[in-house]
């Protein structure tokens, strides 16, 4: 196994930059997931990694050495694709022979090695059948088969549960987990869903506009979002974002906005200060907020939207002014819809963006 | 609609069924009476006659039953050995030339580069001008005293003199299948290029990851995938072929001494030219027999891996 290195790596099509100036390690042995909405670069940078695109500029290193000019068969990385990318006309024996042949190991280790892959993910019973024949569980299975076979340096997987149903993506999300944790295999992982990215992987870089805007722990990640875009697209549902002025008044510091008015608590107040200018954003989890059906001194007033009910937790969106907030209750609360209501800020885990930047500034 | 067709099916013979839909039926009449009146019945027809001796006079009613007799005839002749071995020869290299050929243009055009529209067009033009047209242009090109070719072979030292392809008994039907491959591969390049656009880009990926280089990814994915579409295309340019009339008819005539003849210009001339229509029928038979097992093949490599025909 191996540490994959990026280097401000860019890979532009003419004018436009697909990848930015990307830089970040993965260690070896970690499961790393490139996390991001659709187009956000993370599929380009992992082609740029198995070398089925060549980088604009700069470099990716496996083990120290620079990989950027090798071909992909000589990359000793393997690849798991969102449709499985199975060769029909073959069966899964011989899918799983085929990169072990193309490199010309010796027939008897080929056996030996694919009857090895298959006993490890339980598909020894399907080795005479042929793709269209499986199901999409076993036809990933089968992928994962393919790569683990080489014992690749890196593997690589673009999406692999996305063709699954939502049952079979869960377990075949802890398969996944338990895969990297016998292998101790260094994986990248693409996804769009931050939930796959979360339970799974030991970081992610989550990846927009071809930029990478946080490379951490997944709960460093949900705790300490970089900027409001990490903020908004980790955690589900996704962070409240309500904008705001800062006002010093006092000695205090409000935080205001269309009808409402907020004193922040010493910490948050030192970080409106040391905002770039008096706009600022910020940030509650649903879980940090709380609902009084009264008012209530230090509590915002908003009006109820819309009531959903989980079963075990209930979500409550409410307007305040421009802004929708989602705030997470208790399943017996009875709240309507069109009722008022006041939000109460948990401060200790309340963020503070700078509206110009759009960046986290840390707690004072 | 037909107030029949709300009942429920039940489980029916053909007849039954068929009177479940007889209004659907009469929709379709018209073109089912056409084909009744310009296929089957001269199909009925050319049976009928093939038992038949019919008078040069083609005055019908003097036609005298013959049995098997024109069976016989044809298949103990010397003629319809040497004709048939022509006809294989014929049919199966140009077939086997314009796929190959038409594998090659499509793989070729299939790759980005400037100038591939233009290209492709060219490559196109053998296709769409008439047939006789092109016969007329390559028997000049071939021509023995006149011909294009033999003047650049010349030129060019490889012959010396004059150029007999078309007078050989030996190279007529090679220099007629180049024509006929000439004329035919690309509708093999445009319908294997139509496939080729259809290889799933993932599978090429996953086989450069996996370690193929490009002549194992045609082998291993690309070559798969156009199976579909290369069975069908040979199994058309076949059909076309074991009827192709146009080009050893107007280049040959069949001819030196019968080198160039197969089965369809014999049947021409067994009918047309010494007026004997029963043999000509019976020969018409023997060819459309061919044809029936070819076309079981045809629908059976259209149809064999989707389920229309067993849902019925």
């Amino acid at each position: 196994m191996a540490q994959v290195e990026f280097q401000n790596v860019v890979k532009s099509y003419g004018a436009f930059e697909a990848v930015k100036s990307v830089s970040f390690t993965v260690e070896d042995g970690e499961f790393v997931a490139l996390v991001g909405p659709s187009g956000c670069g993370k599929t380009t940078t992992l082609n740029l990694v198995a070398g089925l695109l060549d980088l604009t500029s700069g470099d990716i290193k496996v083990s120290g050495k620079t990989i950027s000019d090798l071909d992909p068969k000589d990359r000793d990385i393997a690849m798991v694709f969102q449709n499985y990318a199975l060769y029909p006309n073959k069966t899964v024996q011989q899918n799983l022979a085929f990169p072990l042949k193309m490199r010309k190991v010796p027939k008897r280790d080929i056996g030996a090695k694919v009857a090895e892959a298959a006993r490890l993910l339980e598909i020894t019973h399907l080795l005479d059948r042929y793709p269209r024949e499986l199901s999409g569980g076993q036809q990933q299975r089968v992928a994962l088969g393919r790569a683990l076979v080489r014992d690749p340096q890196v593997f690589l997987m673009d999406e692999p549960l996305s063709n699954l149903d939502a049952k079979l993506r869960v377990q075949m999300r802890s398969e996944l987990k338990r895969f990297h944790q016998d292998l101790s295999a260094t994986i990248i992982y693409v996804t769009h869903d931050q939930l796959e990215a979360m339970t799974m992987a030991d970081k992610m870089a989550v990846m927009s506009g071809g930029v990478l805007q946080q490379y951490d722990a997944p709960e460093r990640i949900f705790e300490e979002p970089a900027n409001t875009f990490v903020a908004g697209f980790v955690g589900s549902p996704s962070m409240n974002l309500l904008p705001a002025t800062a006002v010093e008044r006092d000695g205090a510091v409000y935080a205001t906005g269309d009808g409402w008015e907020l004193v922040l608590a010493p910490r948050n107040a030192a970080s409106a200060r040391a905002s770039s200018g008096p706009g600022i954003i910020l940030g509650a989890r649903h879980s940090s907020l709380g609902l009084h059906d009264t008012e209530t001194p230090g509590c915002i007033q908003a009006r109820v939207f819309t009531v959903e009910p989980t079963g075990d937790i209930t979500f409550v969106h409410v307007d305040v002014g421009d802004s929708t907030f989602v705030i997470s209750v208790d399943p017996e609360r009875r709240i309507a819809a069109d009722q008022t209501v006041w939000i109460e800020f948990d401060q200790n885990k309340l963020h503070v963006f700078d509206a110009q930047t759009e960046k986290r500034i840390a707690p004072g | 609609m037909n107030s029949s067709t709300g009942r429920k099916p039940t489980p029916r013979g053909l007849f039954g069924r068929i009177a479940d839909h007889r209004l659907d039926y009469l929709y379709i009449l018209p073109a089912i009476g056409v084909m009744l009146l310009v296929i089957a019945y001269p199909i009925y027809y050319t049976f009928y006659l093939s038992f038949f001796r019919t008078p040069p006079s083609l005055a019908m009613s003097d036609k005298v039953f013959n049995g098997i007799g024109n069976y016989i005839t044809i298949l103990t002749s010397e003629s319809f050995h040497e004709v048939t071995i022509n006809t294989v020869v014929w049919t199966v290299w140009s077939t086997f030339f314009a796929t190959a050929l038409g594998l090659g243009a499509a793989l070729v055009l299939n790759r980005q580069f400037a100038g591939r529209g233009v290209l492709r067009g060219l490559l196109l033009i053998p296709y769409v001008i008439s047939a006789v047209a092109a016969s007329y242009i390559w028997r000049w090109i071939y021509h023995s005293d006149f011909g294009v070719l033999g003047a650049i072979l010349n030129r060019l030292g490889i012959i010396d003199g004059k150029l007999n392809l078309l007078d050989n008994v030996n190279l007529v039907l090679p220099s007629l299948i180049v024509v006929n491959v000439w004329k035919e591969f690309p509708f093999a390049m445009i319908m294997i290029l139509a496939g080729l656009q259809t290889v799933p880009d993932q599978l090429l990926k996953a086989a450069r990851v996996d370690g193929a280089g490009a002549f194992h990814r045609f082998l291993h994915v690309t070559l798969p995938h156009l199976k579909g579409v290369m069975v069908i295309t040979v199994l058309l340019l076949f059909v076309a072929n074991l009827n192709h009339f146009t080009i050893p008819w107007i280049m040959t005539g069949g001819g030196p001494a019968g080198a160039s003849d197969i089965w369809i210009t014999q049947i021409y001339q067994i009918a047309f030219g010494r007026i004997r229509f029963g043999l000509a029928s019976a020969y018409s038979v023997i060819l459309f027999a061919v044809m029936v097992v070819i076309g079981y093949f045809y629908v059976r490599a259209l149809t064999g891996n989707d389920d229309v025909r067993r849902r019925g």
